[in-house]
């Protein structure tokens, strides 16, 4: 049991490491973290940069939902056990409130469910300060589509 | 077809201008606002920072997801002549087919415009192909 678990975290770890090894333009410009990753659940966090805000300094709508969408890709990611291609087949977010000014945000999302081909996850995104809810999220994912997957050359390697 | 032409600036009313100049993120998106047959479209043209899957090279759901609210709340500003940024309830998206890197236009649609709730539909293209749609609930 103990085996499986480090066997799980390996994994999990190598998932994580992937998502950023390559430097994504995108999340590079965005300053996107991984902060916990398992068991199907990931947490992301990301600092107020100023080409990321809205008028008054706070996070803008869209990098929440950036942000949101690609924990979404991580969670299943980690249900999964390993970065075959997927897709957003549908979004649904609500924005509860803005972003205080100033301040970073971080979003924790769960895949609660995979059935053929369809990945469900579900998430909400915080203010890093106080922790207050912002945005909630639920959409699903087409596992298995278009592409290689993301870690294809990392199994070449080993 | 014709190349679109990009908005100048007396055609904006002050609060569309604000969203658009004087805004980091929508600056960083890099939208541009266009001529359509259709009436008012936008635009954003593919860069590294947009980038979704790096192997395939596709836009990022969440930049479209952006693109497609930005496009809505500037529509709504300029269709019902609001004097301020309305705000965006919720977000339904529906991600039809790989976006390209190329250059996406959105094309924003109004539903309902209630004296509380505003419902605004956006189909974005790629070249002539529908790649996603949104719905966007906003209040007043």
């Amino acid at each position: 049991m103990i085996e499986e678990d480090t066997l799980a975290a390996d994994r999990n770890m190598t998932i994580a490491e992937t998502f950023f090894g390559t430097s994504h333009p995108l999340f590079n410009a965005f300053g996107v973290q991984v902060e916990e990753i398992g068991k199907g659940r990931a947490v992301m966090s990301l600092a107020c940069r100023p080409v990321l805000c809205n008028r008054v300094e706070g996070v803008h709508r869209g990098v929440v939902v950036t942000l949101l969408d690609t924990n979404c890709g991580l969670a299943i990611f980690s249900r999964l056990g390993d970065m075959r291609p997927i897709a957003t087949i549908d979004l649904r977010v609500d924005f509860i409130k803005e972003a205080p000014s100033g301040e970073g945000i971080f979003s924790e999302v769960e895949c609660y469910a995979v059935q053929g081909d369809i990945a469900y996850v579900r998430g909400r995104a915080y203010a890093c300060s106080d922790h207050s809810l912002l945005a909630s999220v639920s959409g699903s994912f087409a596992v298995g589509t278009l592409g290689p997957a993301f870690d294809s050359a990392m199994k070449e390697r080993s | 077809m014709s190349e679109p032409t990009v908005f100048e600036a007396p055609r904006m009313n002050k609060v569309q201008k604000e969203m658009l100049v004087n805004t980091p993120f929508v600056e960083f998106l890099g939208l541009e606002a266009v001529d359509s047959d259709k009436g008012i479209a936008y635009q954003l043209s593919f860069r590294e920072e947009h980038i979704g899957n790096t192997l395939l090279r596709t836009f990022h759901g969440g930049i479209l997801a952006s693109f497609g609210e930005i496009t809505a709340a500037l529509y709504l500003v300029q269709s019902l002549d609001l004097d301020k940024e309305p705000s965006c309830n919720s977000m339904t998206f529906d991600y039809l087919r790989p976006a390209f890197a190329g250059s996406i236009r959105a094309e924003p649609r109004l539903i309902r415009a209630g004296r509380r709730f505003i419902v605004v539909s956006v189909d974005i293209y790629l070249e002539k192909k529908l790649v996603s749609i949104g719905r966007f609930i906003y209040t007043r």
